[in-house]
């Protein structure tokens, strides 16, 4: 992947400085969701209901932490670090991932409902950069929607099995939404950085936008499944501001344990 | 074994032998748009689009794939091993033999 801030078109919109920390907070942020839910998803691995969407949800886990490297490496060109220092080297008030991808594991159900809801919102968000004048960070966007294409469509296989297969399963579905949906929203936190890019223009629509598209996507999906948006819920806001749930510390000091018995090893 | 439906030979349908027949899908898949499909093996799956699904990532994921098939066990009708003699020639047959050139292949990849 080239280097984004070295490309002829990026410079005009990224040339001063906060631009510049506008840009770095959003690829932050998107790289920051796909390695926290591409680890969650990783927990599955040996553990899922049947080989196959073992197999699966195994390589959608190495794939969202595949373009967390992606977005990693753009931010690392930026300030000589690397990938893994900005993946393992960090404490959890460091990261901007949304709550909703930091949430434990708990049944097979609520894992594809927060990997149906996230991937939906993610292809949103995608879609958003897509359209970006930036062009070097529109075709990365389209890169990754690429292979979030797939994950959009296993997620939406299994929910739509769970939800039309019988009284246990839609009520495990029910209330895995019920407890996810107001992480959901959070994925679509306002910050000054996204409205600094909605500004100057790098960004189409801004967050409340998106999450009207997203939530327009959802909810007849959900209708048609006799699934109930919990109403009047409030958005789990904070993940992007790096306040996160206990559990986040939890997950990065299992996932960082080996790099950090020595972060200057070269693997 | 076999349903015996055909006089003289034991077609069979593969749902009768495989078990669990209703929920397995063979799964075939073709490389690029000249090559023929190729069964590279099974997936457990409740329905069609599933067992596509799910085959994607058992079979696709490392090696190169245009397209895939997935058939239901039960869906294939098949000869029986008690019948493979009748694939054996009685007399010699070399002169039906194509190995010594490789027309049909060309003729398969062309475009």
């Amino acid at each position: 992947m080239s280097n984004l801030w070295a490309t002829p078109d990026a410079p005009a919109v990224v040339s001063d400085a906060e631009s510049r920390a506008a840009v770095r907070a959003l690829l932050l942020a998107l790289a920051d969701d796909e390695l926290i839910v591409g680890h969650r998803h990783s927990e599955w691995t040996g553990f899922a209901p049947d080989i196959e969407s073992d197999v699966a949800m195994s390589s959608i886990a190495q794939e969202e932490i595949g373009h967390a490297r992606v977005l990693y490496d753009q931010i690392a060109a930026l300030e000589g670090t690397s990938a893994d220092r900005l993946a393992f080297g960090r404490g959890p008030e460091a990261f901007r991932n949304a709550v909703l991808t930091e949430r434990p594991n708990g049944d097979w159900a609520f894992s594809i409902v927060r990997a149906w809801l996230y991937d939906h919102a993610d292809a949103v968000r995608l879609r958003t950069v897509a359209a970006s004048p930036l062009g070097p960070f529109a075709s990365l966007a389209k890169t990754l929607l690429r292979e979030e294409k797939y994950h959009v469509v296993f997620a939406d296989a299994w929910l739509e099995r769970l939800a039309r297969g019988g009284d246990d399963a839609w009520g495990r579905v029910q209330r895995a939404l019920d407890a996810a949906w107001p992480d959901a929203l959070g994925v679509f936190e306002t910050t000054p950085d996204t409205e600094h890019l909605v500004r100057i223009g790098a960004l189409a629509a801004g967050m409340d936008a998106q999450r009207s598209r997203w939530e327009s996507d959802v909810r007849p999906r959900l209708d048609a499944l006799a699934l109930t948006v919990p109403a009047g819920a409030a958005a789990v806001v904070g993940g992007r501001q790096g306040r996160h749930l206990p559990d986040l510390g939890m997950l990065l000091m299992e996932m960082t344990s080996v790099w950090r018995s020595d972060p200057e090893a070269r693997w | 074994m076999g349903s015996g439906r055909l006089t003289g030979w034991g077609a069979m349908n593969l749902g009768t032998i495989v078990p669990g027949a209703e929920h397995v899908y063979a799964v075939f898949r073709q490389d690029s748009k000249n090559d023929p499909h190729v069964h590279v093996g099974d997936v457990h799956a409740p329905d069609a689009e599933m067992a596509l699904i799910l085959a994607k990532e058992q079979f696709a994921r490392r090696d190169p794939c245009v397209n895939l098939w997935v058939v239901r066990y039960a869906d294939i009708e098949a000869t029986a091993y008690e019948d493979a003699d009748m694939f054996e020639p009685a007399t010699d047959k070399s002169y039906r033999f194509g190995g010594s050139y490789r027309e049909q292949q060309r003729i398969y990849r062309r475009r």
